[in-house]
Order: structure tokens, then sequence, then C-alpha cells
């Protein structure tokens, strides 16, 4: 997988975060690194084996249709906003 | 140049379980606070863990098996990442390799059968309200349980788009799994369509028109974009592949600028979910739940209600149960009833909630075959059923105390027919009528009624009349 700035600043944006070509630069070489490393398994022969898409071996694991009381209220869970009005989210304007 | 338009549906369903997806908290939200109903799991929290709700994997199989649906033992999880303030976690949980819903098909009034490629769980995003310079977030209904349906390009009308829509929305709630209520976006249309050259194999380039909340938005929508995408090909020009937002008042859709990025969703499992492993019992059992749905009613009374009030009483799940416990020989008389007199009244919706049982439903009938209830007064007692003051009463009685009981005893009519005789005002009429006058016998019975108080049926009283006057 080809790793360049360009592939650093399009997942910035796709979460929102501002980033300067110095710390692109920098996450670029990082992330090669990284990759680079991982890329030693793609000399294993993976053909005909089931992806792993958790390790713990669970499956069916769900709750009750109940309501219980939950571990925050909306006034705690508004207070961590940061601006808060009429009991919303206050946000820039979005669309 | 002919064109010919073909068109696939994206609807998304909000499931009626008591809580969300990920979380114990309360799911419906209707007529409550902004962010009363959210949970750490609906903000993202740090450390938060989505916790399954079971419920919403039983009412995923029921709506499945009412699409005709396989039900995929094996399904899971994935996040599909977007960064939108109505979404906290910056992803939506859903599930894109592997739904729990397979491939089958919708079967519209008219027969035309639609293929479902595939139907999937996920949770809902919040809802943005937009100001001047700012947007509030209300987190109400994050995680409300979806099930996001996918037809097959099966579908070539605006019509057929109405229908089958309209299909989706019975079959949910015959399968009770949603309040199904469109103005309040229960059920959410995104509407694909294309045009191709007449007899091409391929399909044109398409427009996407979302969030649509009617079927008749569905239905308009559909026809602006073939007559826009028929002008432009006819043009010699090319259609643009682009989401496009439908305004119900100008009865236009116009192109919605998104970034090319925005497509790019990065999925991936989620390791917070285990996967889900149905047995065949399970998927059985709750396949058993489901009781008869529109097309079983097609099959049952197609040959006794005409098809027009059929296709009425079929968006009332509640009326066509009631209508498999009337006797097959009133069965068309009650079907009237429901649509010309109960779903006419202002008061229907409320009624709707607590119908009379299907015994008073049969008396009434019986009541009006054997004449002891004129037309008008049947439906008179009808609508009483209905009424919260009669309900523990049954329907003689009601009848009985609105004194609306045609007289049709013979001896007593008899009575008022000499009585009415008797009378010096009606010698003439007596009289015209020996000496051939055949229209005043009209003016006979109604003297008759009047002595009755309205009561006696007027067949029978011109009949005892017409004896008499030989």
């Amino acid at each position: 997988m080809e790793v360049n700035c360009e592939t650093i600043k399009h997942l910035a944006q796709l979460s929102n975060f501002s980033m300067s070509d110095k710390q692109a630069e920098k996450l670029t070489g990082d992330l090669k690194n990284i990759i680079n490393y991982i890329s030693e398994l793609d000399k294993l022969d993976t053909d005909g084996i089931e992806p792993t898409y958790q390790v713990f071996e669970m499956e069916n694991v769900w709750r009750d249709d109940e309501i219980l009381p939950q571990d925050a209220d909306r006034e705690q869970l508004l207070a961590l906003t940061k601006e808060e009005k009429d009991h919303q989210i206050k946000v820039p304007k979005v669309l | 140049m002919k064109y010919y338009p073909t068109i696939g549906i994206e609807c998304h369903v909000q499931l009626s379980t008591k809580t969300k997806l990920f979380s114990e908290v309360d799911n419906d939200a209707r007529g409550k606070e902004p962010n009363s109903c959210v949970s750490p799991v609906c903000y993202a929290l740090p450390g938060m863990l989505p916790r399954l709700n079971g419920e919403a994997i039983k009412y995923a199989i029921r709506a499945g098996r009412a699409m005709n649906c396989e039900i995929n033992a094996q399904s899971r999880f994935d996040r599909k990442h977007y960064f939108y303030p109505d979404s906290p976690k910056g992803y939506q949980i859903t599930q894109f390799y592997h739904p729990i819903i397979g491939a089958g098909y919708v079967e519209l009034p008219s027969g035309t059968k639609i293929r479902i490629e595939h139907a999937h769980l996920e949770g809902d995003a919040g809802k943005l309200t937009h100001f001047d310079n700012y947007s509030l977030v209300d987190l109400n209904r994050v995680d409300t349980p979806l099930i996001e349906i996918v037809s097959m390009p099966d579908i070539h009308s605006a019509k057929d788009a109405h229908d089958y829509c309209k299909e989706l929305w019975r079959l949910m709630r015959y399968a009770k799994v949603t309040y199904g209520d469109l103005y309040n976006g229960n059920m959410r249309f995104d509407v694909n369509v294309s045009l191709a050259p007449e007899g091409s194999d391929k399909l044109g380039t398409r427009a996407e028109v979302k969030n649509l909340n009617s079927f008749r938005s569905v239905e308009r929508a559909v026809e602006y974009e073939i007559a826009r995408q028929t002008k432009i090909l006819e043009a010699g020009e090319k259609v643009v592949q682009e989401t496009r937002g439908w305004s119900d008042a100008t009865g236009k859709t116009t192109g919605q600028r998104s970034k090319e990025e925005a497509k790019d969703y990065r999925y991936m499992p989620e390791p917070d979910l285990p996967p889900i492993n149905l047995s065949r019992q399970f998927i059985n059992d709750e396949s058993a739940k489901l009781s008869m749905m529109p097309s079983d009613y097609r099959e049952k009374f197609g040959q006794t209600i005409p098809t027009d009030i059929l296709e009425i009483l079929l968006d009332y799940p509640e009326l066509m149960e009631t209508m498999n416990g009337i006797d097959e020989k009133h069965v068309t008389m009650i079907a009237n009833l429901f649509t010309s007199v109960l779903l006419a009244e202002e008061k229907s919706a409320e009624y709707l909630n607590d119908l009379p049982d299907t015994k008073k439903l049969n008396d009434l009938a019986e009541m009006n075959e054997k004449k002891e209830l004129s037309s008008t007064a049947t439906k008179e007692v009808f609508l009483s059923l209905f009424d919260p003051q009669m309900k523990g009463r049954d329907t003689k009685t009601i009848a009985k105390e609105l004194g609306l009981i045609q007289e049709n005893d013979l001896g007593a009519l008899e009575a008022i027919v000499d009585a009415v005789l008797k009378k010096p005002e009606t010698k003439k009429a007596q009289d015209d009528f020996r000496n051939g006058e055949e229209k005043v016998i009209g003016f006979l019975v109604g003297q008759v009624m009047k002595e009755s108080k309205g009561k006696a049926n007027p067949s029978a009283v011109q009949q005892i009349l017409r004896d008499k006057l030989k």
C-alpha cells in the first residue's frame, strides 16, 4: 500500500483534523515504517483461511429489551459539550 | 429515442423496540425533550461499549420473513466512518459485509415482484436543526434500531416505486416491527433513478434522491427525475452521477454539492460486538410469530371484497385482523361499513385503537340481513359499537336503546296499518289507489312509517297495504 503525504491529508480531512504540512510529513514517515513492518505478514499464504474478525470467540452476546437507568443523565452529558442551547448541543453551522 | 427508466430504492425503517440498539435507554422519543433519551453510548464517551439489543434481532427476522427473505444464520457488524455532528462516534455501526437479512421479494398489489437484494441492521444518527450561523444537535435518535432494505433495480415506473414503498410500509406494520409513522420519519426512502435507451442491456448513469418520507413524494420525485434525465439525454448531454434533494413545495429535485471524499467510509469489522450466529430453531420460532400478510389477505378476500375497498382496508392491519373473524356471508357488508362509515369518521384513528369484537359486528350484519335494522339504522348502530360509552353492551341492546329496531312483527304492523287506514285524511289516497293511481302508495307507506315512529320495515308495510287495498 502506497502511503504519501496526500494519503495522510486525505485521512485528516475525512476526520476533520487540521494538519500542517510538517505534521503530515512526519506522520507519512511513521506510517510508512509501520506498514512496512506489518507487510512482513504479506509473505504468508492466507488463501482459503477465514478472516479473523475477533479473538475472543464469543458469539450471540445480547441483552434484554428493558430500559435501565444510565450512568449519566442529560445534564451530566450536556455538561461535557463545549456549548449548549435549549438542551441541545450547539455546533458550528453545517450543511 | 425512447428511454427506459430503472429504479432502485433503499428504505430505512425505524424499529419500535423499547430500548435502543446499543444501550438500555428509551427508544421512544416521541414528545420527549431533546437529548433526554441518551446514554454514554449514544454520546460515544471514551470507554463506552455498545450492548446489542436482542429484541432488534428478532424484529429483523420478522421483517425479513415478511419480505420472503432468507435469514442469514451468521451476521456481523461493521463500522462505517464519517465525520458529521449527528454522530458523536464518528462512525455508524451497520452490517456492511454480513447482513442479517438475505435475498427475497416483495409482491405489489398488481402482482409485480420486486426483488430484495438484502436488508441489514444499523443504528440511526442524531437530528440536526440548522439556524443562521449555528446548528443544534439532538441525540435522542442516535442508535434507534434501523433496518435498511435494499431493493434490486426491478422498478421501472413512478407508480411501481410508489406501490413498492407503500407495500413495504404495510409489510413492516403487519410484521409489527415499526410504528410506521411516516410524518415522523419512521420510514425514509432513498431512490436511485437512471435512464437507458429502450432495449439496451446496460443501465444509464443514475441520480439518487435522498430522504423522501412519503409515498407521494417518492412518486413525484421519480416522475421529475425521469423527465429531467430524458431532457438531458435528448439534448445529447450526460446525466451526472450525484445525490439530489427533493422539495415537496417546488416539486423539483436539485443537485446537492457533496465532496468526492464523502464516499470513503473505510469500513472495518466492529470489534466491540461479537458476531451473531442464529440456530434454525431461533429463526423458525421468531418467523412463526408472523400472522397473515397482505398477500394472504388478498388471497382470502380477493373474491368477496372489491379490490379498491380491500386495498384501502389493507392499510389497517387491525381491521384486517377483525375481518378474519367475520362470518363469510357478512364480509362484504362489514368491509363496506369499515371503509365508508368508520374511516370517514373524524374519530376513526381513536376508534381503530379499540375495535369491537367480531361477535358484535356479526350480530349487526345479522340484524341488517333480517331487516331488523334499516341500512341507515345499521350505520348508526355500527358507529355506536365504537363509542366508549356503549362498550360493555351487545349489539341488540344498543339498537334497542337507540330505538332503531324495525317492526317486522306482521301482527303489530297490521294493527298500525289498520289504524292509519281508519284515519279520515287517508281516505282520499285509498280511493285514488283503488282507482289505479299507483304512486299514492308512497304517501300511505309514509303515514304508516310516521305512525310507527320510523320503526316499521317499509317493504313489509307496502305489502300489507297492497293486500288490504285490493
